[in-house]
């Protein structure tokens, strides 16, 4: 159980969070790799199914961030 | 708090992203060097170990670091500003050091080309090397004739081994030969070779270098005849050739340079008894090197002074004494040196065996002879163009000592690399002179010099003991150790900040940065302009002055401006508030407004800034964000919210926030102790003397404009204000007093970030209606590559990665990535690209784009918010469209943040990719519809805004529609009196009114409002409702300036009393010349009538000025009448200030009431009677008035049917909402609408103006397309699956949906492409699943879920 890593799967809007996680980089802040992010045009695209089949498909945490 | 580098991003945000190189003037070191060593460089780099590129500045202009390491004078030293600190630099010496850590002969032979013109070069000493050096290196033949048998010149037999070991320049020379020049010994001018003789050989131009090796004769008889009278040159140099071994009994030396100490120490070493040094003044005229004269000191030299041969005493022809007369010190002599005078009858006898003249030494060109056709000049040195160094004979130059006279090795170092740039210019047929005036290079901006800069001994080099130094010519000097070395050279207090020491060039893998760009200057351009606009904006001001607030003593006393960076993410603490001092985090802050600003008596600035009591407490709330249990306080005098939305940030900041608000003026700040912390005393309100501490004090500094910014306004000859802001009119607002010169932003008035961008967009329009007919004139068509049809192929995607340099490959294995790639469906080409956005990655992934046939593209590589736009520039040249395409951000999600996992991070590469790939194999290009944008306007509201507006519209030639709902156009100008400025409105409004109705364009339609709007963005149809029936008019653009109504009060006693007015009545008064206002004895106005209170929570922003003004004007009519404004705070912000002021002196008296104890109103007979508080003296007074005038609040119209028609946002007040508070205070969210006037919120007459120009701006940026272009990725409706639910069209924020109304799919719901922003609300909202997201399909983002 201690090596586990959780796989995250991160919706983020275009125009706030996506931004930020660009300046993350920029500031060259260090965080864990277990994230994947899906750049979205803004929260209002997210349908609950897609939090449904990010879990379906082996996500273990969902982040949703705009 | 940060360090920043000389190459730096202001910051992470900045736009344009770009790094720059701080520069400010050369360092004095550098500027200092007659031979343009780069000192600071060379410095820099040995501060930094690398001690081979140090040498690489060094040798860049300068061949010989090793020999001018050791003897040169440096005058960097006497220019470098550590001395302000402790003491200079050792620059030399450091210079010496890396010269003994790199051999010369080690550094890499830069690649040469070769060329077939040959140069002579007469001489092989510093000059005629260097010009060797420096033409060898742009490829010329050169051969260097020396007439004696060793190279170097004085620096090898004029200067004694003890100083500059022969071996340290015989590898400097040897460095030289590695370049190709050849150097021929023992040959002699005019014996052995002439000018013509060289010609003849084919030498097409020759440089003298022939120093000054002939002595200068004392001339006393018997000089040239007496046995051991040797000259100090000659001396010296067969001293150094070995001609001379020996020398015996004692030795006296007549001079004072470093030739008579040099002979001392030599004669010393070679065995005389005791050396003398005759010097006819006194040490502080010396001409040798201090350290010099110290050493010979050392050494036992007899040092005499004031003494000056009269006569060689000589016995049978051998010498035995001089004899010498004592000199006193007279007046000073043309070189300022005090004349030594001799004193009558002091003769007297120096005993002496050997006799060394060294008083000076001059060129000897004697070889020379007429025919040659080269002027020498009266002293005997060649006579030369002092730019060129070129002789009067073409082909032929001369430099270092022949030229000047005996001087410094580095001089005739820098004469040499001149010389050889005019002999490469002069073979290669250019102009030799070009661009190299001597400028005179201004010396007065450096780098600060560091107030914690520790004061450190300057490093002395260890030197051989003293009975080795006698006994032998063994090098006395050691030189540094590396650990001396390196503490030196961090002393430096990099004066240019950049030290052009080129790394960064080297560093650079995109070759974005070269020689050229680093060295990049200020360049003069002329441009043919018909209007110019200034926004120059304005400098914070510097509290420097302020003494008593201890800024830049007290580390922990900082600007609001340095606030804003602390509490910035990307500042130097990252958002981490922290005090300057011992980077703890402050527990209590105070902020002292207006500093800086209403402040006549310690600075110029009368004037309110503004901003200030906003940004104040902004900052306030985000440190209290940052941490909750800050104590934070805001000192002020007058709270000034008067923007939108302000007055409630303010009252959150208070109530919600917890920040305090102190009205007082704080005087002085207290250090406590060591600690930081500061100790400041203030009197409360109620008289109370309060003593506190604080962790940290943010001044909150105002604007002010820059001495440069005076200057530049003198240019255009622009008159400037009180407070030298730009003059303007009100009427005017953006125009200068020069026509077709307009102001924008801070330089006509401090102002806020909407205002400024309102005046942009209004001084854009008033330059865009000048230059109306130029519309268009001076634009270029691009050439439109044909797309391919992809519908039905099978995907062929292509992938581009990019290492990015080393920011993406330094993590990621970029190698297995393109392994990995080969192996995902549908992958048909794979490679990877140094740079995939330069410009010929992006020629060459056009080309393999269609050589294979792609028809889907991803790049892996940075973020799309910024490249995406590039790469499908690149599919559209490719004939792609462009929206086959996707990119994966590998850079700014993956390598930049898991640097320390390089496995991970490849891992998630893949997968983003995996990703990125299964997607757009899924992507349909998609259509861009161009829709035509009618070019008719409609503006409704005829006030001052809607005017402004239409006018500026027709007169840049477009028909506009001006929609006025009374029957006469002006709104609430029609019932004012007077700008704050003294400007007669009424005469001001009658001009505007016959400018519009003269206007051909516009068609005014009075007593008449809107009834219905259909349409969108380009194509909208309104009808106008009058009388006289309905017109229907079609418009691409429109603009709401519905205005805003006087409040009319239910306080006060307003409507008992006809002495009780509001301000708009007063000013009616006021036109009419009414009796009741001439002869008022007490006139009282009573301000924030209905505004500032609970039901209406916002600033009127206009009536304080008004008030103000009003009240001036019954001061003025009745000079005696008693004049009282009750006030809560005055808001008279910018320069209105200054009638703040003068209402004062006037004799107005200001009574400031707070809300919770507002003035009471009584209607008597004899008058109105107001009882309210003092403020000052804490007592009730009541006042009898004979008219009292309430500042009622600007009160919206509500046009709630208007919102509706053009589906615009109102705001709880009933002002409109604007598409943004900052920078688009002047549009709506929904295209094509605009707004301007007080329906946006309360303005001033000159604010309304120009934000009816900025409309206008903003309209015509629409109009002048001519078509709108529809973006690819929105949302389509699948009318089949359609349920008709509405929800769509309830939830879109920018009214894209709406139903069918007629034919099959009547009911049923579309989408307009041109209102659909793509967000993709409808889509997810859609219960039927008919609604798509082009480029955000389900299936596509399903597709990447399931690859995750």
């Amino acid at each position: 159980m201690s090596k586990w890593e959780p796989k995250i799967i991160a919706f983020l809007c275009n125009w706030c969070s996506y931004g930020a996680a660009d300046l993350a980089g920029v500031s060259r802040m260090q965080y864990p790799a277990n994230i994947r992010v899906v750049r979205i045009p803004c929260t209002g695209r997210l349908s609950p199914k897609f939090i449904l089949s990010a879990f379906m498909n082996g996500a273990d945490g969902i982040w949703v961030s705009g | 708090m940060g360090n920043r580098t000389a190459v730096f991003k202001p910051y992470a945000q900045a736009v344009p992203g770009a790094f720059s190189i701080s520069k400010k003037d050369k360092s004095p070191c550098t500027n200092a060097c007659p031979g343009n060593v780069n000192a600071h460089g060379y410095v820099s780099m040995i501060g930094e170990g690398k001690y081979k590129e140090a040498m690489e500045i060094i040798t860049r202009t300068l061949p010989m670091p090793g020999v001018l390491g050791r003897i040169c004078p440096h005058p960097c030293e006497d220019a470098c500003r550590r001395a302000q600190v402790d003491s200079p630099l050792s620059i030399c010496t450091l210079k010496r050091f890396a010269a003994d850590q790199v051999d010369i002969n080690d550094l890499t032979v830069p690649e040469i080309t070769p060329r077939d013109e040959k140069v002579a070069i007469i001489g092989a000493g510093p000059a005629g090397l260097t010009a060797a050096y420096f033409l060898a290196l742009d490829g010329f033949n050169v051969t260097i004739f020396e007439a004696l048998p060793v190279g170097g010149g004085m620096l090898r037999v004029g200067i004694p081994d003890y100083r500059l070991p022969p071996s340290v320049l015989e590898k400097e020379i040897a460095w030289v030969q590695k370049l190709g020049v050849e150097i021929q010994y023992d040959t002699v001018m005019g014996k052995d070779i002439t000018v013509d003789s060289l010609t003849e050989e084919g030498f097409k131009s020759i440089f003298f270098g022939i120093g000054c090796h002939k002595d200068i004769k004392l001339g006393l008889p018997g000089e040239d005849e007496v046995e051991n009278v040797i000259p100090g040159v000659k001396f010296l140099r067969d001293a150094a050739l070995g001609d001379m071994k020996e020398i015996k009994g004692n030795v006296a030396i007549v001079g004072g340079g470093d030739v008579a100490i040099d002979a001392a120490r030599t004669a010393l070493r070679m065995g005389a008894d005791k050396v003398s040094i005759l010097y006819r003044r006194t040490e502080a005229e010396m001409p040798a090197r201090d350290e010099e004269i110290e050493d010979a000191k050392e050494e036992d030299v007899d040092i005499q002074f004031l003494r000056a041969p009269v006569e060689i005493v000589a016995e049978n022809g051998k010498l035995t004494g001089i004899k010498c007369i004592q000199m006193e010190l007279g007046e000073p002599d043309e070189s300022g040196r005090r004349r030594p005078v001799p004193i009558e009858g002091s003769e007297f006898i120096v005993d002496a065996d050997v006799l060394i003249p060294a008083i000076g030494q001059k060129s000897d060109a004697s070889f020379l002879k007429n025919t040659d056709g080269i002027n020498l000049n009266r002293w005997g040195n060649f006579d030369v163009d002092q730019i060129t160094y070129q002789t009067s004979r073409e082909g032929v130059f001369a430099g270092g000592d022949a030229e000047t006279g005996a001087s410094i090795a580095i001089a005739a170092v820098g004469a040499g690399r001149e010389a050889a740039i005019s002999i490469s210019r002069y073979l290669k047929g250019e102009d030799m002179a070009a661009g190299r005036e001597k400028l005179e290079i201004p010396q007065q901006n450096f780098n600060a010099i560091p107030q914690k800069a520790k004061k450190i001994p300057r490093a002395h080099m260890a030197r051989i003991p003293m009975d080795q130094r006698k006994s032998g010519f063994t090098e006395v000097e050691l030189g540094f150790t590396e650990e001396q070395a390196r503490q030196e050279a961090d002393k430096c207090i990099d004066c240019m900040v950049c030290c052009e020491c080129l790394e960064c060039v080297k560093a650079c893998g995109a070759k974005a940065l070269t020689k050229e760009t680093h060295e990049e200057k200020d360049r003069e351009l002329e441009l043919n302009v018909g209007s110019v606009v200034i926004s120059s904006g304005f400098s914070p001001y510097s509290p420097k002055n302020l003494d008593f607030l201890g800024y830049e003593h007290r580390p922990n006393v900082i600007t609001s401006l340095q606030f804003e960076r602390l509490l910035s993410a990307s500042g130097p603490t990252e958002g981490h508030v922290v005090r300057p001092s011992d980077h703890k985090e402050p527990k209590k802050i105070a902020w002292f407004q207006c500093v800086g600003s209403r402040e006549n008596n310690r600075c110029d600035n009368a004037h309110c800034s503004s901003v200030c009591c906003m940004y104040a407490i902004k900052e306030a709330v985000i440190a209290k964000e940052h941490d909750p249990d800050l104590d934070a306080s805001i000192f002020f005098m007058d709270m000034r919210t008067f923007g939108k939305e302000f007055e409630k940030y303010y009252i959150e900041a208070k109530e919600k926030h917890g920040v305090k608000f102190i009205r007082s003026r704080v005087h002085t700040i207290n250090p406590v102790g060591d600690s930081g912390d500061l100790e400041i005393r203030y009197v409360k309100e109620n008289g109370e003397l309060i003593v506190d501490i604080f962790d940290m004090i943010v001044l909150s500094i105002g604007l002010e404009i820059s001495p440069e910014l005076k200057k530049l306004a003198k240019q255009f000859n622009i008159e400037l204000t009180q407070g030298s802001f730009a003059q303007t009119a009100t009427m005017n607002p953006v125009e200068t007093t020069t026509p077709g010169v307009f102001v924008c932003g801070a330089f006509q008035g401090p102002k806020d970030i909407p205002q400024a961008v309102v005046d942009a967009s209004a001084a854009a329009t008033a330059a865009g209606e000048l230059l109306a007919p130029a519309r268009n004139t001076l634009t270029k068509t691009r050439e439109i590559v044909p797309e391919r049809n992809v519908i039905g192929e099978r995907p062929r995607i292509g992938a581009f990665i990019c290492h990015c340099g080393a920011n993406i490959a330094g993590v990621v294995d970029i190698q297995a990535l393109k392994e990995y790639i080969q192996t995902l469906p549908y992958i048909e080409y794979v490679e990877s690209n140094l740079y995939s956005c330069s410009q010929d990655t992006q020629t060459n992934m056009t080309e393999i784009i269609k050589k294979h046939n792609l028809n889907r593209i991803v790049v892996a590589a940075c973020t799309p918010k910024t490249h995406e736009p590039l790469f499908q520039e690149t599919l559209i040249n490719a004939g792609l469209n462009k929206y086959l395409f996707e990119m994966v951000n590998i850079r700014n999600h993956v390598s930049w943040v898991h640097k320390a996992n390089p496995d991970q991070a490849t891992e998630k590469a893949k997968e983003l990719i995996r990703m990125s790939v299964t997607k757009v194999g899924l992507k349909a290009p998609l259509k861009e519809a161009k829709l035509n944008v009618n070019q008719n306007a409609l503006v409704v509201g005829g006030g001052i805004a809607g005017m402004s507006t239409a006018l500026s519209l027709a007169r840049q030639g477009y028909h506009t529609h001006l929609v006025e709902k009374e029957d006469r156009l002006g709104g609430q100008a029609l019932n004012l009196y007077k700008t704050w400025k003294g400007e007669d409105i009424q005469q001001m409004l009658d001009e505007m009114v016959q400018q519009v109705g003269s206007e051909e364009n516009i068609q005014v339609h009075l007593s008449s409002t809107i009834s219905q709007v259909d349409g969108f963005v380009g194509n909208f149809k309104s009808v106008i409702s009058s009388k006289d029936g309905e017109e229907v008019v079609e418009h691409g653009v429109a603009n709401i300036s519905t205005g805003a109504t006087e409040y009319k009060p239910i306080e006060y006693c307003y409507g008992n009393s006809p002495r009780v007015l509001t301000s708009l009545e007063l000013d009616q008064k006021m036109m009419a010349n009414d009796p009741m206002v001439n002869s008022v004895e007490c006139a009282v106005f009573i301000q924030c009538v209905g505004s500032r209170e609970p039901d209406r929570p916002y600033c009127s922003r206009v009536c304080c000025t008004h008030s103000v003004e009003s009240a001036l004007e019954v001061k003025k009519r009745n000079p005696d009448a008693a004049v009282i404004v009750l006030y809560r705070d005055i808001r008279t912000y910018g320069e209105r200030e200054r009638k703040y002021i003068e209402a004062r002196k006037a004799g107005v008296i200001f009574i400031r009431y707070s809300l919770d104890n507002k003035p009471t109103v009584r209607v008597e007979e004899e008058g109105v009677i107001i009882n309210t508080t003092d403020h000052v003296l804490g007592q009730p007074v009541e006042i009898e008035a004979d008219v009292l005038t309430l500042a009622t609040a600007i009160v919206p119209r509500k046009e709630e049917a208007l919102a509706q028609y053009f589906k615009v946002p109102m705001n709880a007040d009933g002002f409109f909402i604007e598409r943004h508070a900052k920078l688009g205070p002047s549009e709506f969210a929904t295209d094509g609408v605009f707004l301007s006037g007080l329906a946006h919120y309360p303005k001033p007459i000159d604010e309304a103006v120009a934000q009816g120009k900025a409309a206008a701006s903003r309209a015509v940026a629409l109009l002048a397309q001519g078509t709108v272009t529809t973006n690819g990725e929105v949302a389509s409706i699948e009318p089949m699956s359609c349920s008709s639910c509405g929800t769509c069209v309830s939830v879109c924020p920018y009214s894209a949906p709406s139903f069918i109304e007629e034919g099959r799919f009547a009911g049923k719901s579309e989408i307009n492409a041109a209102l659909c922003k793509g967000c993709g609300l409808c889509v997810s909202s859609c219960r039927s699943g008919a609604i798509h997201l082009n480029g955000y399909d389900n299936d596509q983002i399903f597709a990447m879920i399931g690859v995750v």
